[in-house]
Formats: structure tokens, C-alpha cells, sequence
């Protein structure tokens, strides 16, 4: 049975309005699909808007308020759009195209005025327009315990994982309505008992560089029982932040994972009895060298060939790899007819303006773009491309779904060596 | 026709009908793997690549992949091209967000019978989300298989 305060049941009744009543409407809805017993206070939330292309089912010049009541208020009564809950930090995700330079991706003005209008819209309603997917870069990180709503699948993981915040892999209707009210169901990883490990996974193989860390969670998720809390244990270096945002990103694509402990390293794992709660797991799983084989002939084309697209930044990418970017780039110039793409959050583009890694970046005929990604951009901008690299295990299997090019995957080097030869060598 | 009847939590009320669409893998809520106007499966490796939602009970394990899933579902729903319902193995986070968002029928967490393993294909499937009952009736092609 659903238990509601006095003050959510002053915005279900719509004593505070018709924005906070809908909203409230479907978080009674989505706490009773999940069998929620009450709600939790929400203080952080990352939300998937702007022109994304999930709202390609509305025609061209369809009204914003209409579509931002059918579809994230699930109303079908026009909503006058209302404000963010002030408790909640709000702030956008990935964006559908950056915001200044669409026609360097292939992309329409009309179609980059769309998605300025409509994040012009979310900024009235307190939505500050950040545009990352990785936004602990810039500060946006909810601490221990702390409830928090994030639409990046792979921010979830490491807010989860290694903030030890809590907070599920919901969807951007729930981030919505969550940031609005204040509140989302309490369940799942916002309940301590049901973030104890069940499932033991023991990494018998070498794991170093940050695409190492890539693949390694891509062959965890493949690999791991559906529904299952994971505790990594292995004879590994200590991940720092860039690694672990790789392996975040994989985890979520190849499975639904939402917090995963590393036994040493994780703050809620620091010995593997704290990780499971001092219960025996209910699974075990071994990581060998042959899983990372075999998923990497999953996420890599065989062979070499012609390539001219590049991308790298997925996730978007840290002020310290823009440093590395221009320093193995600078002198270098990309092949005519192939395009290199760099993606960050102008928040550190603007720091990577001031350290001259952006002209050393571009100088080589490279763009540093921001906020978005291939993947989000979907086919309009990526459409022509005849051989592609991707730096981020989840571009590379994402942009699979959208292209019938060779798909390749490399680290930063190797993308950036790609783009220069304009051909992608295999190594032996 | 033979028909089994199993019993999971009745997550969203209502009843629907239609053919089981089976996904032992579930389906991936990355931008692109089910088209957003034709509700079409286009992700790479999915045992149902190239097969329309319209219409149909999906039975999953759960949900997987990016947190635009629900998204993905929902935009499919406003072009005209939804499901009739939901059956998951484990209701999870970003499943339950499509099927509230969605607001269709669902059944979930399932402790007896995985639905997985007794759905095929093809099979009929009739759901209530108010009792939590699913009846089968198994496709006579997929009994002999």
C-alpha cells in the first residue's frame, strides 16, 4: 500500500497546481508499477531533453507545452508549464546537437533552433542547461546516501557505484516528474537493503588502460544473471574516475545494472563482507581472457580498412584527455574527407579554450564539440560516413543500430591515428 | 491447443490480448535500437531484429541498456505503434517507467514460472493487470518445435 505526506498529497490533489498534480499523478502511478510502499526526497536529477529524437513521433512546429504534457506528464490535458522543484538541482543530460555548432555535424539550423527553443523552454522551468553526460566533471555530484533521479544510464552507475548516492536507472519521464515534485518511489537502490552484492564477479584477466576498463564492463554485463547486484573483485591497479566512467558506460549497455561494488575501491565495498552484507552470493561469474575476446569481436569489426569518421568522447571526455588529445595530435593533420570529432561539455570546452588544447585540437582539422554525441545526433548527421571508429564501447555498439558502415573501436590514439591515415589498421 | 495459465504481480491494470513477442535479452533502450515512429526492433544482434511491436505482448527479462528506453516506447506509442502490454520476469526501474508512462497493462515479478521460459513466440497471451493472471495459448507451430 502506497503511503503518501501531507505535502504529496497536497500536489496529487493539486493543491499546488496542475504542473506538480500531473507530475505527482504519474509518480503514484510509476511507485505503484514498481510496488513502492513510499516516496523518497529527491535533491539531484539529469534529465534527456531538448529536440531528442524520441520526439520525432510530433510534427515539425507541433507546440513544446503540448508535448511536454503528453509526454513527460503523460497528460493528455495541456499543462501550463510550471517550475522545477526548488530542493531539486536540476540540469540537462546529453543534448541532441551542439548548441553552436550543428552545421560542423551535418545537422539543419531549423533543426538546432528546435532544440534551442526547447531548452530555452526547460531553462524557465529551472532546468539548468548543462549538456553532459559525464557531469561530475562540473560539479554535479549527489553525495553518500544522497537520492538522485540521472537519465545517463552510465551516470547512475558511477553516482551509484562510486558516490555511493542512491538512485535508479529510471527514464526521463520519471527524472521529469521527480524534478518537478521533489520526489520519486522509494525503491530499489534507494533502499540500503537492496544494494548488498548477490553476485560475485572475479576478474581472472590483465586490465589497465581506460579501453581495457571499457571492454571489461561491456563482458561484465554480457556475462552477469539478469537482476543481480555485482561486487568485481580481481588482481587490478586502483581505476581512477576516467576508467571507471568507461566501465560504467559498458555495464549499462550490455546489461541493466545500476550499482556495481569494486571490492577495495567502491565506498560501500571496502571489504567484499561489506559488499554483500555478510550474505554468501547467489551467483558467481569468472572474467577470462577469452570473454574480453569474444566481446571485443562483438565491438570491433575484424580486419582494416578505409575509415572517415571518427569520434571520441563517449562519454564526454575530461579536461585531462583534451590535454592528452592535443598533445598526440598537435602538429598531426586529419586526412581530407575524414572527420574527427572530440566531445566534452563546454564547461570544459571553455577550460580547454583557455589551455590552448582546442586550437592544438583543431589546428589538425579535428572539431571539439560539445554536448552531444553520434549516437544522440542519430543518422542525419552520420549518415554518409563509409567507415567509422569509435572511441567508447557504447558508441561502438550503439551506432551499430543506426549505420550498415564498418564499425571499429580504438582508444583515444588510435581513433586520432585513424583520422589521420584516414584508414583503420588492425593490430595483430 | 494446449494452454498454461501463470501467475506474476498485476503491475498496471487492465487487460489485453495479442501475440507474445519473446526477448530472452530484452531489448536495448539505446537511441536507435527500436525505431521511435515505426516501433521496429533495429537492434544489432536482438533475436527479433526487424520485428514490429504493434499490437503484441512483449515478454521480457527485464529491461537493459540506456535509461532512454522508456522513451524509445513511449515515442512509439504517440506514432500509433504500440504494444498491447508487458510481461517481465523482474519489474525493474526503467521497464516500470515504460509501463507507467506507457499505461498499459503489465504483469511482473513472476517467483513460480519464469514467463521467459514458457512463452514462445507466437504463442497467444492474454493478460490481466489487475489479478496478475497470463494465459497462454501455445502456438500449435511453436509446440512442435
Amino acid at each position: 500500500m502506497l503511503k503518501l505526506t501531507d505535502y504529496e498529497k497536497a500536489m496529487l490533489e493539486g493543491r499546488m497546481g496542475k504542473f506538480k498534480q500531473k507530475a505527482m499523478e504519474f509518480n503514484v502511478r510509476y511507485a505503484k508499477v514498481l510496488g513502492a510502499e513510499e516516496f523518497c526526497e529527491v535533491s539531484r536529477a539529469t534529465l534527456f531533453i531538448g529536440a531528442q529524437h524520441y520526439l520525432d513521433c510530433y510534427k515539425h512546429g507541433e507546440d513544446y507545452k503540448r508535448i511536454f504534457s503528453e509526454f513527460y506528464l503523460c497528460s493528455n490535458e495541456e499543462i501550463e508549464l510550471g517550475e522545477m522543484a526548488p530542493e531539486c538541482k536540476v540540469q540537462t543530460c546529453a543534448a541532441s546537437c551542439d548548441m553552436w555548432n550543428c552545421h560542423k555535424t551535418h545537422l539543419s539550423k531549423e533543426y538546432s533552433d528546435k532544440n534551442k527553443a526547447y531548452t530555452e523552454a526547460a531553462r524557465k522551468m529551472g532546468v539548468k542547461i548543462v549538456e553532459s553526460c559525464t557531469p561530475y566533471y562540473v560539479g554535479w555530484i549527489p553525495l553518500m546516501g544522497e537520492h538522485f533521479l540521472s537519465t545517463e544510464s552510465s551516470n547512475v552507475v558511477i553516482s551509484n557505484s562510486l558516490f555511493g548516492a542512491y538512485g535508479n536507472s529510471d527514464g526521463v519521464e520519471a527524472a521529469v516528474c521527480a524534478a518537478i515534485t521533489g520526489r520519486t518511489p522509494k525503491w530499489g537502490m534507494h533502499i540500503k537493503e537492496n544494494r548488498y552484492a548477490d553476485c560475485l564477479v572475479n576478474v581472472k584477466c590483465e586490465v589497465e588502460s581506460v579501453a581495457e576498463w571499457d571492454i571489461l564492463g561491456y563482458t561484465i554485463g554480457r556475462k552477469l544473471p539478469k537482476n543481480v547486484v555485482p561486487a568485481v573483485i580481481g588482481d587490478f591497479k586502483r581505476p581512477e574516475i576516467n576508467r571507471m566512467r568507461q566501465f560504467a558506460s559498458s555495464i549499462s549497455v550490455s546489461s541493466a545494472t545500476e550499482l556495481c561494488h569494486i571490492v577495495g575501491i567502491t565506498p560501500e565495498a571496502q571489504t567484499l563482507e561489506m559488499a554483500t552484507g555478510g550474505k554468501p552470493c547467489r551467483h558467481e561469474v569468472e572474467i577470462t581472457k577469452d570473454d574480453i575476446a569474444e566481446s571485443f569481436s562483438k565491438i570491433c569489426d575484424a580486419g582494416s580498412g578505409p575509415v572517415d569518421y571518427i569520434s571520441i568522447g563517449c562519454p564526454h571526455l575530461a579536461l585531462d584527455e583534451l590535454k592528452e588529445i592535443s598533445e598526440y595530435i598537435k602538429g598531426k593533420k586529419i586526412k581530407d574527407g575524414t572527420e574527427l570529432l572530440v566531445w566534452t561539455d563546454y564547461a570544459t570546452k571553455a577550460m580547454a579554450d583557455v589551455n590552448h588544447y582546442t586550437k592544438d585540437i583543431e589546428d589538425s582539422g579535428a572539431f571539439l564539440l560539445t554536448g552531444s554525441c553520434p549516437v544522440v545526433m542519430r543518422e542525419d548527421s552520420h549518415k554518409h560516413a563509409t567507415g567509422m571508429v569509435m572511441n567508447g564501447v557504447k558508441q561502438a555498439v550503439g551506432i551499430r543500430n543506426q549505420t550498415k558502415a564498418p564499425v571499429y573501436f580504438g582508444d583515444i590514439r588510435r581513433c586520432i591515428d585513424a583520422a589521420v591515415k584516414g584508414r583503420w589498421e588492425e593490430i595483430e | 491447443m494446449q494452454k498454461i495459465i501463470i501467475k506474476g504481480r498485476g503491475a498496471l491494470e487492465g487487460t489485453a490480448s495479442g501475440p507474445a513477442i519473446v526477448f530472452p535479452d530484452s531489448i536495448a533502450g539505446n537511441s536507435g535500437a527500436l525505431g521511435d515512429i515505426d516501433g521496429v526492433v533495429y537492434e544489432k544482434g536482438n533475436i527479433n531484429f526487424g520485428v514490429s511491436i504493434k499490437n503484441a505482448i512483449l515478454v521480457v527479462p527485464c529491461a537493459k541498456g540506456s535509461n532512454g528506453f522508456s522513451a524509445h516506447f513511449k515515442g512509439a506509442l504517440i506514432a500509433g505503434v504500440k504494444p498491447a502490454g508487458w510481461i517481465s520476469t523482474k519489474i525493474d526501474a526503467r521497464l516500470g517507467v515504460a509501463i507507467a508512462s506507457m499505461n498499459i497493462p503489465a504483469v511482473v515479478d513472476f517467483t513460480e514460472i519464469d514467463p521467459i521460459k514458457v512463452i514462445s513466440t507466437g504463442d497467444w497471451v492474454e493478460i490481466n493487470g489487475t489479478t496478475g493472471e497470463v494465459v497462454v495459448t501455445k502456438n500449435d507451430q511453436t509446440v512442435r518445435e
